[in-house]
């Protein structure tokens, strides 16, 4: 168990661990996947997050044993997964790659991961599985013919038969449509509650936002941020915006938006305006005001430099 | 023991589509129809002979030995392939009893298919030389044909993704070609373990049928079938050993 005076000094870290990864990096060949990242998952949901090829599933595959580390140690109840097999009854995966047999049922591979787990009724337990993710109507289909969101629910389902204390979920809500990603949300949101340790990865912000939140922020195989999901947002709230503005004045429209207080940086380009700014709500409530006031006309008006992943990129140049 | 099981009949499902059981049956099939073609006038030795031709020329040799490269290689192969391997590891299930729950479904599919080639052979042999005496030599023989080459093609499916290409590359260089050449060395090529357990039950009158082809059949390797049962047991339980390991140390796909 990590100690009291680490755990304080250290938002990536909870006091009653269940899942800790210390010292954890994997390279491939070449390639740093995942760089010297130290965090803990307790009970509760924890939401791992990062733009695409941040070494989100990579790690995940390292804590299931999937993936050797190169460097570093993670256990999962004190024990190192590959070496203690018995540690998968304690623990469900959700992997983002497609990991399942296209030629069975529903059903049928929901009771094959519970005959595997050893669990007394596998019937049973395959059908209450299937009930929690309400898949019933289509439990009896080939998973061949399920659409995405369907075939990430009845992975959600083999990973849950077995009542699991450890949920690992990579990727879960990607080819959910809305509905599906609303039931899951509150079905991992539940279980978090209940007391078991939920890790969800995602790389859509809001997503998990909905979720939890608690957060581990990754970029570039490093731990980027960690800790309440408001602290992370403070610490991105001086993040420059940048905005590309078109008119039919860009010039006068410059002029007048140097020194107003949501704005510092103006650059014209032709009949394009780029604006800095950390407030884009003000910048927006200015701007319309000063196109009343000097009588502009709009054709464009994008943020530029909005995504998460130059946010995190932004945490990252920061540590 | 119900998770081995489970583990097992899923892998022949999986392998076991109707196309390629089709193909491979008719391949299995061929040398007897080759076997039964050739002696169709001929007199009990030339029949003989025949029979030992077709399966030294073509059977045991190189039927056996393929038909086990393709279904062996795509017992871990196809869960590699399917991205379907993380879902079997992350059970509470020794890599040990997975490796030996593939071995049994290699075994199984591939022999599926040999064993009626042998059956074939056999059962021509019955009608042609009236002698029941080979239906068993020949089952046993290609049952430890098949389960060596099973033990080896099986850690190779995992490892590669050529290892059709690399498996008819040793069948046909190694096993048919530098150990038929070196006599030494017949006690290290499967099919060659096979076929002296076949020769050592068949009828006596087997014996002279093979004198032409002996050398490059048994090399220095004196038939036995007890011999190479052992063999093949240890053999088996290398390959689970390896591939449990290799599944244990190797990062999984």
């Amino acid at each position: 168990m990590t100690d009291t005076a680490a755990v304080a000094a250290n938002p990536a870290l909870v006091a009653d661990a269940t899942v800790e990864v210390t010292a954890v990096s994997k390279w491939f060949g070449q390639k740093v996947a995942v760089s010297d990242v130290t965090c803990s998952f307790g009970p509760g949901l924890t939401g791992l997050l990062g733009p695409n090829g941040a070494g989100k599933t990579t790690l995940l595959r390292m804590l299931c044993g999937l993936t050797v580390p190169s460097e570093g140690t993670l256990t999962i109840d004190g024990q190192l997964p590959r070496r203690h097999v018995e540690v998968y009854r304690r623990l469900g995966f959700v992997p983002e790659e497609a990991a399942v047999y296209g030629t069975l049922t529903g059903r049928q591979f929901v009771a094959y991961a519970a005959t595997l787990t050893g669990l007394p009724d596998p019937e049973a337990a395959t059908e209450r599985a299937i009930a929690i993710i309400e898949l019933e109507d289509a439990a009896d289909r080939v998973i061949g013919g399920y659409s995405k969101g369907m075939r990430q629910r009845i992975k959600v389902a083999a990973a849950l038969v077995h009542e699991p204390e450890i949920l690992v979920l990579d990727e879960p809500l990607n080819g959910t449509d809305p509905v599906q990603r609303a039931h899951l949300i509150a079905l991992f949101r539940r279980l978090g509650d209940e007391g078991h340790t939920v890790i969800v990865s995602s790389h859509v912000l809001q997503e998990v936002e909905r979720m939890t939140d608690r957060v581990i922020a990754m970029v570039d195989g490093k731990l980027a941020a960690a800790g309440h999901i408001g602290a992370i947002r403070r610490a991105m709230s001086d993040i420059p915006y940048r905005v590309l503005i078109e008119t039919d004045d860009a010039r006068r429209l410059g002029a007048a938006l140097v020194g107003t207080e949501a704005v510092f940086g103006v650059t014209v380009e032709g009949p394009a305006l780029r604006v800095e700014t950390t407030d884009l709500t003000m910048l927006g409530r200015t701007i319309a005001r000063q196109a009343r006031d000097l009588d502009l006309r709009f054709t464009r008006f994008r943020p530029e430099d909005e995504s998460l992943e130059s946010v995190f990129r932004y945490l990252v140049r920061r540590r | 023991m119900t998770a081995m099981l489970a583990i097992t009949r899923m892998t022949v499902r999986q392998v076991l589509g109707l196309r390629r059981l089709i193909g491979l049956t008719l391949l299995a099939i061929a040398p007897a129809g080759i076997f039964f073609l050739s002696t169709s006038r001929s007199d009990p030795s030339r029949i003989a002979e025949g029979l030992a031709g077709a399966t030294v020329g073509a059977f045991i040799n190189l039927v056996v030995p393929v038909i086990t490269l393709i279904m062996a290689s795509s017992v871990l192969g196809s869960e590699r392939r399917d991205q379907t391997l993380s879902f079997l590891v992350l059970r509470p299930l020794s890599r040990l009893s997975i490796a030996g729950a593939k071995l049994v479904a290699a075994f199984v599919t591939a022999f599926a298919l040999t064993g009626i080639g042998a059956l074939a052979l056999g059962i021509l042999a019955l009608i042609r030389l009236d002698d029941a005496g080979y239906v068993v030599p020949m089952l046993v023989g290609t049952a430890i044909a098949t389960l060596a080459y099973a033990a080896i093609f099986m850690p190779l499916g995992y490892i590669t993704e050529r290892a059709t290409l690399i498996g008819l590359a040793y069948v046909f260089v190694w096993e048919n070609g530098i150990a038929g050449a070196l006599t030494g060395l017949a006690g290290l090529s499967p099919w060659r373990l096979g076929f002296s357990a076949l020769v050592d039950l068949a009828p006596a009158s087997f014996g002279p049928a093979i004198a032409d082809m002996r050398s490059f059949a048994l090399g220095d390797l004196q038939p036995g079938a007890g011999g190479s049962t052992v063999k093949v047991l240890v053999l088996a339980m290398l390959s689970v050993a390896v591939t449990g390991w290799i599944l244990r140390r190797r990062d999984l796909a």
